[in-house]
C-alpha cells in the first residue's frame, strides 16, 4: 500500500504506566496530519515514538514499507526530519551552519559540503523565506524566523516526512498562519508528508486532511476535521462545551467554545427547563442555562430561527415548526408534554404575534399548571411585546396575577440558585 | 561563494597557530638559566630534522648546550605541548558533549581516580619500570581507567547515558576517591609531601622516554576526536534534534568519550594532575573563533599546547632555580587572562 506511516499496537511507557495504550493507525503519502488533544494526552510522547526518540515497548512502526528500527540513525534522517518544540539554541552558530546541519545525514566524516549541499540549502533558505538572515547568528534572530530557519534545516534533510511537535505554539497569529501556510506549500508542491502536533483545533481544521484526537493515551477519533472535531469528541476528550460552525470564508470548520464540563454542578444537571424564545432572544438564556449544566428543551420554535440554530448545536430538546408558519394544535400539543416534564418556564422578551401566541398561551398553562414560570423582562414598555391587538397583554396580565416572575436577566434566575 | 570563505578562515587559523606553535617551542626550548641564542636552539634542532640536517653549520655551539637543548629543553617543551593540546582538546569536547561550561577533562573523575591510583603506588613504595614506564605512571592510568568504566557503567540506564547522571556521578566517585586518598594521605604521613606534589603537575626531569610512550595514542586520539567536530556541533543544538538529524547520539557519546578519557588518562599519568588548561582554553578559544567545533577543537589544542609550554617556562624560570608546580601558573595567568577576555566580549560562554 501507499502508506508512509504504519503504526501498529504501538504500547510505550516512561515508567510503569503506559503513557500511550495501543495505539494503531496508517498515513498515507502526502498527507497533511494534525495530531490534537489535551495536554498530557500522549501527543508529543506519540510523535517522538515515530521519529524514532523514544523507542516503543512493543509494537512496530513503519516508515515506507520498512521497520522503523532497520533503519540507521543516518538512513533514517533521509526519510524523516523533526521539528522540535523548542527551537531555542543558545550558542552562536549562524543561520547557515546551522540549516548545513540538515545535510549531515547525506555525508559521510570525511566529507566537507559539497556545492550540491550549499545549492539544497539555499533552496531550503528561499523556500522559507530566511535567504536574507543566513550570515545572522541564530541566537539574534527573532522566535518566528528561528523556527522557520529550523524547517528550513529539516527542508535540507530533503525527508520524506516531516514531524513538527507544536511549531504554532510560541508564535503570534500571524506567524502562526504563516508557518501553517508555508507547511501547506511542501506538502502540495514536494508531496511531503506531514505530521504535526498543534493545540488550536481550529487552525488544525482548516489545514489538515486528517486529524488524530488523543486523549489518556490513546487515540480518540482519526479522519476528516468534520469527523473528529464533533460536539460529542471535544466534549468528551477537553471536558468543554463547544459549538461547531462552518467557517464561510474558509470552508472549514471551527469550535466556539461554550463552557467548561467541569464547572456543571452535579445536583442540578436533572433539572429540566423549557425556555420559550425565538428571533435570538434566547440566546444568553440557553448558553447559560446549559454552562450551568441544566437539561433544557425550547419550543416551538420555527426551524430556521438563530435559536433554533443554537439549540441545534447544543443539542437541546427542541419542539420545532416549520420555518415562517404559525404553531400547529401538534407542536402545541408536544410543547405542553415538555412544559409537563419541567421543573421550570423561562420565557424569554420576544414579541408575540398571531404565529406565536400559542406559545404564551402553554406560558399561562404552565402556571395554571403550578410550574414556577420566569420572564426574562428586558422591554422598557409593554408596547413592543404585543402585535395582536392586546391579546398578548391579556394573557400576560392573567399570568402576572397567578404568579408569574419577572426578573431583569437570567443571572437572577440563577442566582436564586433554583 | 560562502563555504570557501569559511573554509579559507578557518585553514588560515589553523596555519597561523601552527606557525606560532613553532617558533614557542623553539623559543622556550631558548629560554633557561644557560644562556643559548634562539639561532642556535633553531640550528640544534633542525641538525636532527631529515632532509636539512646536512646543510646546518653546528662548528660554533657546544656540546654542553646541544645536550641542554635535545635532552632536557626539547622534550619538557614538548610534552608539555603534548600535554595541553589533549587537556584542551578533552575539555572542548566534554564541554560540548555535556553542554556545560563547568565541564572540564577531569570532570567524570579522571583526576581523583589517577590520583588514587598514584597515591597507592607512592605509600606502598612499589618502585619498578614495567616497558620503561613507572609505576606510578601505571596506576595513576589504571586508576583513571577504573572511574571512566565505573561512573558509565552507573550511568547507563536502558542503553542510554544521560549527561546529567554521568556528570554527577563523576562527582560522586570522583568525591569518594579523593576521600579515600586523603584518608591515605593521613595515615602515610611521610609520603604526604610526595602525592601533594605529584597532585599539583610537574614536567620536570621526564626526559625523552614518557614522551615517547604516549606521543602516538595521544596525537592519534586528537586527530580521531576531530572528525567528531560535526557531530558535537549538532549534539550541542540538542539531543532529540541530533538524533533526528541522523547522528547516533548514543555511540557519538561514547566514542567521545572514551577519546576524551584515554588521552587525558593518559597525560595525567605522566605530568600530574595540571588543572585550568583543559577549562579554560576552551572558553578562550571559543571567545575568538566562535562555537563551531570543526574549527575549536584544531585551535584548541593548538593553543593550549602554547598556553602549556607557556606557563612550564614560566615555572621552571621565574624563580630559578626553584620550580614551581606547573598547575599554580597555569592558574595565576590563566585566570585574569579569562576575566580579561570575558569582561571585553561581554558575551555568554
Amino acid at each position: 500500500m501507499d502508506y508512509a506511516l504504519e503504526v501498529e499496537k504501538l504500547n510505550f511507557a516512561y515508567e510503569e504506566e503506559l503513557t500511550l495504550k495501543d495505539i494503531s493507525f496508517n498515513i498515507k503519502k502526502g498527507e497533511f496530519i494534525s495530531i490534537i488533544g489535551p495536554n498530557g494526552s500522549g501527543k508529543s510522547t506519540l510523535l517522538k515514538n515515530i521519529s524514532n526518540i523514544y523507542s516503543p515497548q512493543s509494537g512496530s512502526i513503519k516508515i515506507y514499507n520498512n521497520d522503523i528500527k532497520k533503519y540507521g540513525t543516518r538512513e533514517l534522517a533521509k526519510n524523516i526530519a523533526l521539528v522540535p518544540q523548542d527551537t531555542i539554541i543558545s550558542y552562536n552558530f549562524s543561520v547557515l551552519d546551522i540549516v548545513l546541519m540538515g545535510r549531515f545525514s547525506h555525508l559521510n566524516r570525511f566529507e566537507k559540503e559539497r556545492e550540491e549541499d550549499f545549492k539544497i540549502v539555499y533552496e531550503a533558505l528561499k523556500k522559507t523565506n530566511t535567504f536574507h538572515l543566513k550570515d545572522r547568528n541564530i541566537d539574534e534572530i527573532s522566535g518566528g524566523e528561528r523556527q522557520r530557519v529550523i524547517i528550513a534545516r529539516a527542508l535540507a534533510q530533503e525527508p520524506k516526512i516531516i514531524f513538527l511537535d507544536e511549531p504554532t505554539s510560541h508564535l503570534d497569529i500571524n506567524h502562526q498562519m504563516e508557518l501553517l501556510n508555508l507547511l501547506k506549500i511542501l506538502n502540495k508542491e514536494r508531496k511531503t508528508t506531514i505530521i504535526l502536533v498543534i493545540h488550536d483545533i481550529n487552525l488544525a481544521c482548516r489545514y489538515s486532511d486528517k486529524i488524530i484526537l488523543m486523549n489518556n493515551g490513546e487515540i480518540v477519533s482519526i479522519g476528516t476535521p468534520k469527523e473528529v472535531v464533533t460536539r460529542k469528541n471535544i466534549e468528551k476528550t477537553y471536558g468543554l462545551n463547544i459549538i461547531v460552525e462552518e467557517n464561510p470564508y474558509t470552508d472549514s470548520i471551527y469550535i466556539v467554545p461554550l463552557s467548561l464540563n467541569n464547572y456543571i454542578d452535579q445536583n442540578k444537571k436533572k433539572s429540566r427547563i423549557h425556555v420559550i424564545a425565538g428571533g435570538g432572544t434566547g440566546g444568553e438564556i440557553l448558553s447559560k442555562l446549559e454552562e450551568k449544566g441544566y437539561n433544557i428543551s425550547i419550543g416551538v420554535i420555527n426551524i430556521g430561527d438563530s435559536d433554533w440554530q443554537l439549540g441545534r448545536k447544543l443539542s437541546l430538546n427542541i419542539i420545532d415548526e416549520k420555518p415562517f408558519s404559525e404553531i400547529s394544535d401538534k407542536a402545541f400539543k408536544e410543547n405542553m408534554k415538555a412544559i409537563e416534564k419541567s421543573h421550570v418556564v423561562i420565557l424569554s422578551s420576544i414579541p408575540y404575534g398571531r404565529g406565536n401566541l400559542k406559545n404564551l398561551e402553554a406560558a399561562y398553562n404552565a402556571i395554571k399548571m403550578g410550574k414556577t414560570v420566569y420572564l426574562v423582562d428586558s422591554y422598557s414598555e409593554y408596547d413592543k411585546f404585543d402585535y395582536i391587538e392586546g391579546k398578548g397583554i391579556e394573557i400576560l396580565e392573567k399570568m402576572k396575577r397567578s404568579g408569574l416572575r419577572i426578573i431583569n436577566s437570567i443571572d437572577e434566575f440563577l442566582e436564586e440558585g433554583q | 561563494m560562502k563555504a570557501n570563505k569559511m573554509k579559507n578562515r578557518y585553514a588560515t587559523i589553523i596555519l597561523i597557530l601552527s606557525i606560532m606553535l613553532i617558533l614557542f617551542v623553539v623559543l622556550f626550548s631558548t629560554i633557561g638559566t644557560a644562556n643559548i641564542k634562539v639561532s642556535d636552539t633553531f640550528k640544534i634542532i633542525g641538525s636532527k630534522l631529515p632532509y636539512i640536517s646536512s646543510k646546518i653549520d653546528m662548528n660554533e655551539i657546544s656540546d654542553s648546550h646541544k645536550i641542554i637543548i635535545l635532552k632536557i629543553r626539547l622534550p619538557r617543551v614538548l610534552l608539555g605541548v603534548l600535554v595541553g593540546a589533549s587537556l584542551a582538546s578533552a575539555g572542548t569536547a566534554f564541554q560540548g558533549m555535556f553542554k556545560n561550561p563547568m565541564a572540564d577533562p577531569y570532570v567524570i573523575g579522571i583526576s581523583s581516580g589517577a590520583a588514587l591510583g598514584a597515591s597507592i603506588a607512592i605509600i606502598s613504595q612499589i618502585d619498578m619500570k614495567f616497558l620503561g614506564i613507572s609505576s606510578i605512571s601505571i596506576f595513576a592510568f589504571i586508576g583513571s581507567l577504573i572511574t571512566v568504566f565505573t561512573v558509565y557503567s552507573i550511568s547507563k540506564i536502558k542503553g542510554k547515558v544521560p549527561t546529567t547522571t554521568l556528570l554527577l556521578s563523576g562527582i560522586a566517585l570522583g568525591q569518594f576517591f579523593t576521600a579515600i586518598m586523603s584518608f591515605l594521605m593521613v595515615v602515610y604521613t611521610k609520603d604526604m609531601e610526595k602525592i601533594i606534589f605529584w597532585t599539583l603537575g610537574s614536567f620536570s626531569g621526564k626526559g625523552w622516554e614518557p614522551l615517547l610512550h604516549i606521543f602516538v595514542p595521544t596525537i592519534v586520539s586528537i586527530i580521531v576526536l576531530n572528525f567528531f567536530a560535526r557531530d558535537l556541533n549538532i549534539i550541542l543544538i540538542g539531543e532529540e534534534s541530533a538524533q533526528s538529524l541522523g547522528v547516533d547520539v548514543e555511540k557519538v557519546k561514547l566514542y567521545i568519550l572514551i577519546l576524551s578519557s584515554f588521552m587525558t588518562s593518559m597525560v595525567v599519568s605522566v605530568s600530574g594532575i595540571i588543572g585550568f588548561v583543559g577549562l579554560i582554553i576552551p572558553h578562550i578559544v571559543r571567545l575568538i573563533v566562535g562555537p563551531d567545533h570543526r574549527i575549536l577543537l584544531p585551535a584548541s589544542a593548538l593553543v593550549g599546547g602554547i598556553f602549556m609550554t607557556f606557563t612550564d617556562t614560566l615555572a621552571r624560570t621565574i624563580i630559578s632555580p626553584v620550580e614551581i608546580p606547573v598547575g599554580i601558573i597555569t592558574a595565576l595567568f590563566g585566570g585574569p587572562f579569562f576575566i580579561y577576555l570575558l569582561r571585553k566580549k561581554k558575551r555568554e560562554i
